[in-house]
């Protein structure tokens, strides 16, 4: 451990500007409701009214549930597939990576989209093969189903990345001592992976409790509703409330806290060191006569978290209209085309997302290796509260962040501003999706063994040498796989977009929520398949060239 | 790479900043269809050399927007997709005072001293005509065996004109049993007016209690299996009113832009997306002012009761 140096002061002091002070924005907001006109009139005036709403507690409890739902469903996909793809030679390992990162990449709102016109009555499911799920989606397990579908590769990527960097030879010890495979599996292997674990099942439950669309859509109608259906209903048309909307996201901040307290509890104290610079080989094993039945298992749940949706988003941006069904009559590229023809700004949307999802996620990526490196490696006052920070965004709902944005950020008095221009998104969304680079970061950091930075230091390095040349490739592979999710979910976020971005700048997510606001399922549903496609190729494009310089090995 | 990255959005921010600060541009907020506000924009360009930069968004979001920046604000004029921003705002002093010399032909009840209507839509019952159900005539009608699990309506609770809607059609009967008698059909409520549509549209559900017309209208045009029914017992229409703000620093400039929205070619824009146009005299490709009955409702009676109508509505749908 060595004392806060220039990194930790330059991660400290990105965090500030680019969670802290929109957060606060927003508790000020909670506290003083018409801050929008810079008056500090009524401070508490609608915290009492807010927080005295019956329904408050049926919400929360709501909220919980369907949060709790998403981890165990998330866990319950996530962690096979990720100790297999660690532990053992999976075929077509590489493909299955590359399909379980396309779930990134597709907005959630548009799965489940996809998902209902797959299933609902008249649906796709019911043309091929007559089978109605309508009553199975539009309930509680419904959605835990989807949301654990388009979650868990948040957890399968966490998972392998930290379980391959312990590799099989601590269980090895495990099992020489005669312990079974699967006690030393149980007893050894999966506490030494706790810290990634148990950071990717954070990252699920915040962004679980923060989806609006999913639960909106299907569970309202059984009478199911959320924290954030509140949220937004405050915000949906006039008359408007967001001091309300403030105040309950704070109350999704303060469960997400909670999540984040009970993960330092459960890691506190305990040692996690799996790299101490003993060359070792990482062998994995081979399946053997299981070869067959894991890549079903993989293709099976592929087939669900990717091939649904995918065929349904497809299936309509090929179809001339949606009543006319899967009807070779029906089969049109007219969507498609009007696209290419740039009719209505789609290109240059899909070039501004991009754009700028790929600066999010180099920014994402420096601040969040330094910040992860300021929390796990050195000492200094407020540790605590600056790794809070880095989970609390990704409870707010993205209108809320965004509100904080323009309060913080629209300020007479400042000399120069990012509203209004396109830094503005960069800023929205580097807040928004900090918490995965510092999350995937520090667990890697955890793995690290102290005697490595000692030996540097020894050896005359300096704090920041020692970062780059030793630190920093050791949790490189986990860094990446963080910042491709940032580049995909950046180059995917909706709602803060529309209300942040500069005048006048789409982005492909308000591209194709226009269409879809404009009843064009089907040019949505194709701007949708050409983004897809797009930003899958690029993390894939990223994966090859780092193979090739050996990170992934 | 970084330095790339950060260089091309300079660049984008540069040229956008020079866009912003060049002479007499006005910046427009507006809900409401993204194609016609842009097609305005771009009419109102060739017509008087002055840029429209234009935010678009739900009436939600550009009112969240305001809000916020109301500290410093950017706004020159706002289209808001229901009236009620445009009493709200005059009450607040926010708007300028103007009547444009193309509102003549806009009837009364569209305009008043510090907005007039850019255009106007109405709900009405979006049918599915391949579903295999009776076309229906009235609002009652959706409540019958035949439209058993096949309807939705959208969420009062984020509409404004669903909440007229919902809030006339009980203060005229007196009694919330129609709602009572969709609900025990299997009616739905759905999130958003586009959650309410697309199931009709797949054949999942057959129709739509209170849709927005224009949106309909537009599929229907698309080719889509759709069709808007105006209910004989009459329903509700939203004005969409345009404002110009009293901060604007190109009151003049914001002036030839509502000007523009209301002269023949504005409202030929608006006609082009299935609105009804706020000018009575501009013809469209539909049913206008005339041919739509409406229900009588007294805003002023129904929105004080706001929460408590929506508490009614979400205890019968149990949610």
């Amino acid at each position: 451990m060595y004392r806060a140096g220039l990194i930790v002061w330059a991660a400290a002091a990105a965090l500030v500007v680019l969670v802290a002070l929109p957060l606060a924005f927003v508790v000020l907001q909670a506290i003083f409701p018409d801050l929008g006109q810079g008056s500090f009139a009524h401070p508490f005036g609608h915290v009492l009214e807010t927080l005295g709403d019956p329904q408050l507690l049926g919400l929360t409890r709501n909220t919980l549930i369907l949060g709790t739902g998403v981890v165990v469903g998330a866990t319950l996909l996530g962690v096979p597939l990720g100790v297999l793809r660690a532990l053992y030679r999976v075929p077509l390992a590489s493909l299955f990576d590359v399909i379980l990162i396309v779930p990134f990449m597709i907005p959630p709102y548009i799965a489940t989209l996809g998902w209902i016109m797959m299933l609902q009555r008249h649906g796709y499911l019911a043309q091929i093969a007559g089978v109605d799920g309508a009553p199975f989606l539009y309930s509680v397990g419904g959605v835990v189903f989807v949301m654990s579908l388009n979650l868990f590769p948040v957890v399968y990527f966490a998972v392998s990345r930290t379980v391959e960097a312990i590799g099989s030879r601590y269980a090895d010890v495990g099992r020489v001592f005669g312990a079974t495979p699967l006690r030393a599996f149980a007893r050894i292997t999966l506490p030494l992976a706790a810290p990634g674990l148990a950071a990717s099942l954070l990252v699920v439950f915040a962004l679980a409790i923060e989806e609006y669309g999913t639960p909106a859509v299907l569970s309202r109608q059984s009478g199911f509703a959320v924290l954030v259906t509140a949220i937004q209903m405050r915000v949906a048309d006039w008359p408007i409330d967001l001091p309300g909307a403030a105040i309950l996201s704070l109350l999704l901040v303060c469960l997400s806290l909670v999540a984040f307290l009970l993960q330092m509890r459960i890691l506190a104290g305990r040692s996690f060191v799996t790299i101490g610079g003993k060359p070792q080989a990482d062998a994995k094993r081979a399946l053997g006569p299981l070869a067959l039945p894991v890549v079903l298992l993989f293709s099976l749940v592929g087939g669900l978290a990717v091939g649904v949706p995918l065929f349904a988003i497809f299936a309509t941006a090929l179809s001339k209209t949606l009543s006319g069904g899967l009807a070779a009559s029906n089969f049109s590229l007219d969507h498609f085309r009007a696209i290419g023809a740039d009719e209505n700004g789609g290109l240059s949307a899909l070039a501004n997302s991009l754009t700028l999802g790929a600066a999010s996620a180099v920014a994402t990526g420096l601040i969040g290796a330094a910040a992860a490196y300021a929390v796990v490696r050195t000492r200094f006052r407020g540790k605590l509260l600056l790794d809070a920070l880095t989970i609390m965004p990704s409870a707010i709902p993205g209108i809320v962040v965004a509100v904080g944005l323009i309060l913080c950020w629209n300020q007479p008095a400042l000399p120069a501003t990012p509203y209004n221009t396109p830094f503005i998104l960069l800023f929205a969304y580097s807040c928004i999706l900090l918490p995965y680079p510092v999350r995937y970061a520090s667990a890697a950091f955890r793995q690290i063994g102290d005697n490595l930075e000692a030996a540097a230091r020894v050896s005359g390095a300096s704090a920041g040498c020692t970062f780059r040349r030793i630190l920093l490739p050791l949790i490189l592979p986990s860094l990446v796989s963080a910042v491709l999710l940032v580049f995909a979910v950046a180059s995917r976020e909706l709602v803060a977009s529309i209300i942040v971005a500069p005048v006048g700048m789409a982005t492909v997510a308000t591209f194709i929520w226009r269409q879809f606001e404009q009843g064009s399922v089907g040019l949505g549903m194709a701007m949708s398949s050409i983004a897809i496609v797009v930003t899958t190729a690029v993390p894939l494009i990223a994966m090859l060239v780092s193979r090739q310089r050996g990170i992934f090995g | 790479m970084l330095i790339k990255f950060l260089c091309r959005i300079a660049v984008v921010a540069t040229t956008l900043v020079a866009a912003t600060a060049a002479k007499a541009d006005i910046t427009v907020y507006s809900a409401g269809p993204a194609n016609l506000i842009g097609a305005l924009a771009k009419g109102f360009a060739a017509k008087s050399g002055i840029k429209a930069n234009v935010f678009q968004g739900t009436t939600g979001q550009v009112m969240a927007r305001i809000e916020a920046e109301a500290n410093n604000p950017v706004v020159d004029v706002l289209i808001s997709a229901s009236w009620d921003p445009a009493t709200d705002f005059d009450a607040r002093g926010w708007l300028v005072a103007y009547l444009s010399p193309n509102a003549e032909k806009v009837p009364a009840a569209l305009k008043s001293d510090s907005a007039v209507a850019q255009a106007v839509s109405a709900l009405a019952i979006s049918w599915n005509p391949s579903s295999g159900t009776p076309k229906p005539v009235d609002w009652s009608d959706l409540a019958k065996p035949a439209f058993k699990n096949l309807v939705t309506i959208p969420d009062p609770a984020q509409s404004g004109a669903s909440f007229e809607l919902v809030a006339g059609l009980a203060a005229e009967s007196g009694s919330w049993k129609l709602f009572e008698d969709l609900k025990a059909n299997g009616a739905v409520v759905a999130a958003a007016n586009a959650d309410a549509l697309n199931p009709v549209l797949q054949g999942a559900k057959a129709a739509v209690f209170g849709a927005v017309d224009y949106i309909s209208l537009a599929q229907q045009k698309a080719g889509e299996s759709i069709e808007v029914l105006f209910p004989a017992s009459g329903t509700v229409i939203a004005p969409r009113p345009m404002m110009i703000l009293k901060w604007t620093k190109h009151t003049e400039e914001a002036e030839r832009f509502v000007d523009y929205v209301l002269s023949d070619e504005g409202q030929a824009a608006v006609a082009k997306v299935y609105l009804i146009p706020a000018r009575s005299d501009i013809g469209a490709d539909r049913p206008t002012m005339q041919d739509i009955k409406l229900m009588p409702v007294d805003a002023t009676v129904l929105d004080p009761k706001r929460s408590e109508t929506l508490a009614a509505f979400a205890k019968i749908f149990g949610h």
